[in-house]
């Protein structure tokens, strides 16, 4: 039945955190605040610390290319070491569990 | 009160012997307890008195009848002695105080005056080797508290308590007749058999090869009685299946009296005058002392019942001691006989505590011991004190010994390592093996049924003052590390 | 008078009574014990207070004062008190007074003059906090206490050796600045990184934190590893190899942590890579990185228990602790959340928070030594950590997705501890200075409100936030763990130990057989040669005395061996 109802309505009894618009709404926002933070660089001069970060909106690049490059690398890993929830709760052998 | 002082050496021994026929007479209900545990308290006294004798001035000697050493008899103690005296009857005392109630329930009224007498023997037996200076008087005495113990043992209703007696028994006289015949060789050959005469003589023997065959005979003989790995196998089911408060008495002080011996025969005899020996006396003990160790943890470890899980790991302590005495040198021995103190008293107060158990429980098979901390909280947490100071947790008697054994151990040069990594691994398997008893007792959830022993509250005084002994002793080290201490110099005061 | 005995001992007193003690009664001493312990930490004098003899020549000091022990005596205490606001009403009676042994091991361990006092503390601390895991009740919690328990023992007879080592070769105990130079202060240091969760036995923290209670993990991840940080910073100051093995522990913490569905495994994670933080300053050594360190730690401290405590409410309201089970809990937790937030935002030293005003000392102490690689790591950790904590943590467990649960908010006191944290941590972010006051050292010219950095810092972080809703398809939390070096003994020692027993096993049963039949016949010939009525008993008897032969076996061996030996 609800499938019938057009969308806005549909997502009336959400909270309205979780609505659609809000969510595009928080979106937009936050895309505007970062593009305002590189660009305040203009006014508010950030002091280099060495050669390798004297560049502009150094913090905003560096923080989203290492976090990317994070987040692939536990990606990668975790192909390798991943395993089961239960992996360690596997049954033993029995002769164990009669020792034991 | 010089004269009365003079007399203690021999007191010790004569005391509990002259009692044992009167204890035998005693056949009203009660009377041969109360005789054996005053008795008992009577010699830990005295036991008592000779230390503090020792501590202030210098070894104790009597001369047996009058007749002067070497001809006579003596009778010598001395810090090592005291200390093992002090063990000795500390332990019966205090297991005669809180064992009636649990005697009572094991052992018929008829045969108790008997129980009770053969007790006596064994404490007669046990110190006279302690007291004694001469090498077959040793022999004496070893046999007498042997017998006595195998009768002690074979007391209770468990009836596998007579193949466990009897394959004790012929292990045992293996042992001392290997003791014997060792003791026969040297007496052969210096034609003395006053210890400190022993010494002296030894140096003069033109062929030393019987010599270094009695010193074998005397080690692997010693080491029997003493349950040193690999000949410890009569040790656990003769524990378990004894009464319990036997067990307790014997687990305190039987293996370490010949531990006494032993060490006492070797450093006072053959370490001055077979060269080379003390290199072989640590290279063929300590990698014994290290499987012993290891091995007869890792075997408590399986068990399921408690008082063969305590057993082994008694065998394991016995590795700590032996490890101690083959260093050969001052941090070792001290390390060596602060831990027969120190397991005496962790040991003794875990099989008081068992004994309490076994009273309200009946059985002491840990599927039977299911959430008994519930039911008998101030036992199982005396347990878990005693338990901890068998780890060596830092507050402790065992840590004490612990730390001194690990000081030994630094000295060695390249067999630091590997033997610091055994003792570590002896403690973590402990911690093991504790846990298991301590996870069954305080987490599994017991069975409805409700125990129907009754345990008096003496017998939790009893097993309350052996718990607390053992963190008394660890932080009021001043007695034993000093015992130990002046005993380990007097052992190597022979050494070249 | 009162700064001779440690406050420690007033803690310890105060677990005894609580165990003691019922009802009111109980819950008036387990809030008092750690109250007078705050006062009379500050009643403790610089330098040494007492000293005690033990085993005849070695001179403990049982109570030495400084600014920087009062510090961490301070959290410490501060931690049991709102340990113990969170926990009175949930949790079981002996949690709470082992809670309060184990904040007096941290807090004798704080004021330790000697290196004996310190490993006596030590092990109490071990011991205690092997109860609050075993506290979590279930077998999986008991299985991972006895873990815990094994490790931290064997933690303590490495530390054990290198101390023994140091008083036997240099004759002193007094806990002094030392390089890892040799076997006993290299054991000292492993014994101490151990503790610290240093890999490879970082495994530990992952394994048994999430097992405890709701309330024990609160408790947990305060005290072990900070007090290990205390004595690097007392015994280790500039021991280069630390640098390398704190960057080491951040990395770790932020991948593991990325990887993990479990919640409070996300957050016992999280710990390594903060505790990493600390120990790679201390490893800097400087006076500003160890003011950095102090700093951090006592932050951490808070915004690590209100994490926990967050984390804590939902599960004792829930029951569930998966990411793959939780999601959408702000609709009616909101005090939850927000606090959760807050310690969200504290961990990574988002401005106006205590993390901004603390960590960053870190970085900059990298900076004036001219670490640029140690800087970059940092900077990029810091990102990461917004990453893994900062967002993942309550992203999947208040947010992301609905899960249909609607628990109640926490019960008051939780609440009411949370709100005390969070406050905490935002006044230490917006009245820097007053804290500032009680650093080790003293911290000139350090403003951490610079514009600059604050527009840094901002851009850091909130790309990182960018990049983690970039890359959320690919974060999808999967029912899984992620193996670590503990698998070394959980499962190859195992099949090894296994793979022994067996082969022990049938060696020990052919032997047997073998010797049984060789008893068979010998029997059979004796029966010949006598022939005798009680032959049954010589029968019976035989095979049971197999214990004497093997003996009578083994000493035949050792006689002739000892004998032997000698020639050789």
């Amino acid at each position: 039945m609800d499938h019938d109802k057009p969308h806005a309505t549909q997502h009336a009894h959400d909270h309205w955190l979780v609505r659609p618009t809000t969510i595009r709404n928080i979106w937009i926002g936050s895309l505007i605040l970062l593009a305002l933070l590189v660009a305040a660089e203009w006014m508010v001069p950030i002091k280099a610390r060495f050669s390798v970060d004297d560049w502009p909106a150094f913090g905003a690049v560096y923080g989203f290319l290492s976090c990317v490059a994070m987040v692939l690398f536990a990606k990668a890993l975790g192909w390798l070491l991943k395993r089961p929830d239960d992996y360690y709760a596997q049954p033993r052998d029995k002769e164990l569990d009669d020792d034991a | 009160m010089d004269n009365l002082l003079a007399q203690l050496p021999a007191l010790q021994v004569v005391v509990p012997f002259l009692t044992v026929p009167l204890v035998m007479l005693l056949k009203p209900r009660g009377f041969a307890w109360l005789a054996a545990t005053a008795t008992s308290v009577v010699c830990f006294a005295i036991a008592i008195a000779m230390t503090s004798a020792i501590l202030q001035g210098a070894p104790l000697t009597y001369a047996m009848g009058g007749w002067p050493a070497p001809f006579g008899i003596a009778l010598a103690v001395d810090a090592f002695s005291a200390l093992l005296l002090l063990v000795i009857t500390g332990a019966s005392t205090l297991t005669l105080i809180g064992a009636r109630a649990s005697i009572d329930s094991q052992i018929t009224d008829a045969r108790q005056p008997l129980f009770y007498a053969a007790w006596l023997l064994a404490l007669t037996g046990l110190s006279g080797i302690v007291v004694t200076a001469d090498a077959f008087n040793i022999f004496v005495f070893m046999e007498i508290s042997s017998l006595a113990s195998y009768v002690l043992i074979s007391g209770g209703p468990d009836r596998r308590a007579l193949p466990s007696v009897f394959k004790y028994l012929v292990m045992g006289t293996i042992g001392a007749t290997f003791y014997l015949i060792g003791v026969g060789l040297v007496y052969m050959m210096t034609g003395t058999l006053n210890l400190a005469d022993m010494e002296a003589r030894v140096h003069e023997v033109g062929d030393q090869s019987p010599i270094l065959v009695a010193a074998g005979f005397i080690t692997v003989g010693l080491a029997l009685k003493a349950a040193v790995f690999p000949l410890h196998a009569w040790l656990p089911n003769a524990y378990t299946f004894a009464p319990h408060a036997v067990t307790a008495f014997l687990a305190a002080c039987a293996t370490k009296v010949a531990l006494y011996v032993l060490i006492r025969f070797d450093f006072l005899v053959f370490q001055p005058n077979l060269v080379g020996h003390d290199t072989q006396f640590a290279y063929f003990l300590m990698p014994l002392a290290v499987l012993a160790i290891v091995v007869a943890s890792a075997v408590a470890l399986f068990e399921r019942n408690l008082k063969r899980l305590l057993a082994y790991s008694s065998v394991a302590q016995i590795g700590y001691i032996m490890l101690g005495a083959s260093l050969v040198n001052d941090a070792g021995l001290t390390a060596s006989v602060v831990h027969i103190f120190n397991h005496a008293l962790a040991k003794g107060a875990l099989f008081l505590t068992v004994m309490a158990l076994a009273m309200r429980f009946g059985d002491v098979s840990l599927d039977q011991l299911a959430g008994a901390a519930r039911r008998a909280p101030w036992t199982m947490a005396a347990f878990v004190v005693a338990a901890l100071s068998l780890i060596g947790v830092p507050g402790t008697a065992g840590f004490i010994s612990k730390w001194y054994l690990v000081m030994a151990a630094l000295d060695e040069g390249w067999l630091a390592i590997p033997l610091i990594a055994t003792i570590a691994a002896g403690s973590l398997l402990a911690v093991a093996y504790v846990w298991r008893i301590i996870e069954c007792t305080y987490f599994a959830p017991a069975d409805g049924t409700e125990p129907t022993g009754h345990v008096p509250p003496l017998v939790t005084g009893v097993v309350l003052i052996a718990a607390t002994a053992n963190v008394y002793f660890g932080i009021f080290t001043a007695l034993p590390t000093t015992l130990a201490a002046e005993a380990a110099l007097a052992l190597q005061e022979a050494l070249p | 008078m009162p700064e001779l005995f440690s406050p420690a001992l007033i803690l310890l007193a105060g677990a005894l009574l609580g165990a003691l003690l019922r009802g009111s009664l109980r819950t008036a001493v387990l809030f008092a014990a750690p109250a007078a312990t705050l006062w009379a930490i500050w009643q403790v004098p610089d330098g040494v207070a007492t000293t005690f003899t033990f085993l005849e020549y070695y001179q403990l000091e049982p109570v030495e004062g400084s600014p920087l022990r009062r510090l961490f005596a301070t959290v410490f205490a501060l931690m049991a008190l709102g340990g113990v606001l969170y926990a009175f009403r949930q949790a079981k009676p002996y949690e709470l007074c082992s809670a309060l042994a184990y904040a007096a091991g941290a807090v004798g361990v704080c004021f330790a003059g000697d290196l004996i006092t310190l490993f006596i503390y030590w092990e109490l601390m071990a011991l205690f906090s092997t109860v609050i895991v075993f506290c979590g009740g279930t077998p999986a919690a008991r299985a991972a206490g006895i873990r815990y328990a094994i490790l931290h023992l064997l933690g303590g007879v490495i530390l054990k050796v290198g101390i023994e080592g140091i008083a036997v070769h240099t004759g002193s105990i007094d806990l002094q600045p030392m390089l890892a130079h040799n076997f006993d202060s290299w054991m000292v240091l492993i014994g101490i990184l151990i503790n610290v969760a240093a890999p490879p036995f970082s495994a530990w923290l992952a394994d048994s934190y999430p097992e405890s209670s709701p309330t024990g993990s609160v408790f947990l991840s305060a005290f072990t590893t900070k007090t290990a940080v205390l004595a690097l910073m007392l015994l280790f100051p500039g021991e280069q190899v630390l640098i390398w093995v704190g960057i080491y522990m951040i990395m770790y913490g932020i991948i593991y942590a990325l990887l993990e569905n479990d919640a409070r495994r996300i957050l016992a994670y999280s710990v390594v890579n903060q505790v990493g933080f600390m120990v790679c300053a201390v490893g800097i050594g400087t006076e500003l990185a160890l003011n950095g360190a102090a700093a951090h730690a006592f932050a951490h401290i808070i915004y690590k228990a209100l994490l926990f405590m967050s984390a804590g409410v939902v599960i004792y309201r829930t029951g569930k602790h998966l990411c793959t089970d939780l999601g959408g809990l702000f609709r009616t937790m909101p005090i939850t959340t927000v606090c959760g937030i807050i310690g969200a935002l504290a961990i990574s030293s988002f401005p106006l928070t205590s993390g901004f005003t603390t960590k960053t000392l870190i970085s900059e102490a990298a900076v004036s030594e001219g670490l640029v690689a140690v800087y970059l790591v940092l900077t990029a950790a810091s990102a990461g950590v917004f990453l893994h904590a900062g967002i993942k943590f309550p992203w999947f467990v208040f947010f992301q997705k609905d899960s249909g649960l609607r628990p109640k908010d926490a019960p008051w006191n939780m609440a009411l501890a949370m709100i005390v944290f969070a406050a905490l941590c935002i006044i230490i972010g917006v009245f820097p200075q007053t804290f500032y006051e009680f650093l080790p050292y003293p911290l000139e010219a350090y403003e951490p409100y610079k514009a600059g950095k604050v527009l840094f810092y901002l851009q850091l972080l909130l790309f990182s936030g960018l990049a983690f809703f970039v890359m959320l398809p690919l974060m999808k939390r999967t029912l899984t763990i992620s193996l670590d070096t503990d698998w070394l003994w959980r499962r190859l020692f195992a099949r090894v130990y296994t793979y022994c027993q067996r082969l022990l096993e049938t060696t020990r049963q052919t032997l047997m057989t073998r010797l049984k039949t060789w008893y068979a016949v010998m029997i059979r010939l004796a029966q010949r040669t006598y022939a005798d009525a009680s032959k049954e008993a010589d029968v019976e008897l035989m095979p049971r005395s197999q214990p004497i032969a093997t003996t009578a076996l083994w000493i035949a061996l050792l006689l002739s061996g000892y004998v032997l030996a000698y020639y050789i």
